[in-house]
């Protein structure tokens, strides 16, 4: 080891850290509340009820948007307003969504049936499938290209994560379901990877984002339609 | 009859059928790095905080992925860096390290080590003031091997990067670093 690699060495030993937190009682508690039967509707309840709060708030207020719109869950997705996006690469329209598997192989794959718009002719002749809980269709809507995902809203297996820069928040109501509308700006999707154990991949993205939860799964449009169109589309889903 | 400490295996085992104790005997081991490192990728205490929580979350949910017999420590530090890295500040709003007091002393350790002993405050401030005007990349690879004294695999794993860019990131970072301080001579 070099003379400077020792002096770093020292410095960390020197480094005045602020106090490390007791971690263990708030994951506890957090893992405590996944076991209890039905906890997500409680979760969603108040997650909403905060989200509705919030975005009250922060639209009457619109100089305390950035403080206050921070962080939202909604189903198995995280909207987190952040400073600055993390490293992300472009996706190109099919790339990176995973295995491409006929409807039924996916709906195996997946253990769920996938909900869908009504198609003219026949359903999708691909589906693809990220980890065994991500499944992902394309639709063409409104003249437009659109991605429609699909993951359990609750359990490891639902992991999602999006993180926001400029992007406008705005909750929305799909028939009787609560939804999130992201518009504008770029912004970053995480998702969880399983074929590489706990790796998550972060893309960005430049379309809108209607997400919305129906039964235990929650649902994510991507692409250039406008709030009305998505929810439009999103309402024909079943 | 006294009661040996389980293994670190055996905990694992056990929180995989979930047994939370088991958990929450892990978390206690390792929320120390865990914390330190998410802060120091994320440039906030509070941040911080929240990853390093976040990280034991799903780290526990994802028990089942987890290679049995491989080490624990990288797998956790790449969760929870990960969760830090995603609510990283920039480096203007980012808190910077800072040198502690000169009189205190870490509990448990009342005698500076031999090479800490060898800096002066003057040239540890130089020296850090280096390490942070070094580009992210850079600066976090240093940060995480030397600072927080994370193996290579760990900091591999800690910035989501091979270990033979680990390698080269510190190489170039180091060659930097002698530069600077060359020049500040």
């Amino acid at each position: 080891m070099s003379a400077l690699e020792l002096r770093l060495r020292a410095l960390g030993q020197s480094l005045e850290l602020p106090s490390e937190p007791d971690l263990a009682p708030g994951v506890l508690e957090r893992l405590e509340d996944g076991r209890r039967p039905f906890p997500w509707r409680r979760g969603l309840a108040l997650a909403l009820a905060l989200v509705a709060l919030a975005v009250g708030a922060a639209f009457a207020v619109p100089q305390a948007r950035s403080a206050i719109l921070r962080f939202f869950h909604l189903g198995g997705a995280t909207v987190i307003r952040v400073e600055t996006l993390p490293p992300a690469v472009e996706r190109p329209r099919a790339g990176g969504l995973g295995r491409p598997l006929s409807l039924p192989a996916a709906e195996r794959q997946v253990g769920f049936r996938l909900l869908l718009p009504p198609f003219k002719g026949r359903e999708p002749g691909r589906v693809y499938v990220l980890g065994d809980s991500l499944a992902t269709v394309i639709v063409r809507a409104h003249g437009r290209t659109v991605l429609l995902s699909e993951f359990p809203s609750f359990g490891a297996q639902g992991l999602k994560k999006l993180a926001v820069g400029k992007t406008v928040i705005e909750p929305v109501r799909v028939d009787a379901a609560d939804g999130l509308w992201l518009e504008g700006g770029s912004h970053t999707l995480t998702y969880f990877d399983r074929s590489f154990g706990f790796r998550e991949q972060t893309i960005l993205i430049h379309g809108n984002v209607l997400l919305w939860v129906r039964g235990d799964l929650t649902l994510r449009l991507e692409g250039k339609l406008t709030k009305a169109q998505a929810i439009d589309l999103a309402r024909r889903v079943r | 009859m006294v009661d040996r400490p389980l293994e670190e295996t055996e905990l694992v085992e056990r929180a995989r059928r979930g047994d939370l104790r088991a958990w929450e005997t892990i978390v206690r081991t390792h929320q120390g790095i865990a914390f330190r490192t998410a802060y120091a990728l994320s440039g906030s205490a509070a941040d911080a905080e929240e990853a390093a929580q976040d990280g034991f979350v799903k780290a526990y949910r994802a028990l089942g992925r987890f290679r049995r017999g491989a080490p624990l420590r990288p797998w956790l530090l790449q969760i929870v860096a990960n969760e830090a890295r995603n609510r990283r500040r920039s480096a203007a709003r980012r808190d910077r390290l800072a040198l502690r007091a000169a009189a205190e002393h870490r509990p448990g350790d009342a005698v500076p080590s031999p090479e800490a002993a060898l800096l002066s405050r003057e040239s540890q401030e130089q020296l850090l003031a280096a390490v942070e005007r070094l580009s992210d990349e850079h600066r976090d690879a240093v940060v995480c091997r030397y600072l927080l004294d994370l193996s290579e695999e760990e900091t591999a794993a800690a910035l989501g990067v091979r270990r033979g860019t680990v390698k080269s990131r510190l190489s170039r970072a180091l060659e930097r670093l002698r530069e600077v301080l060359e020049g500040e001579l």
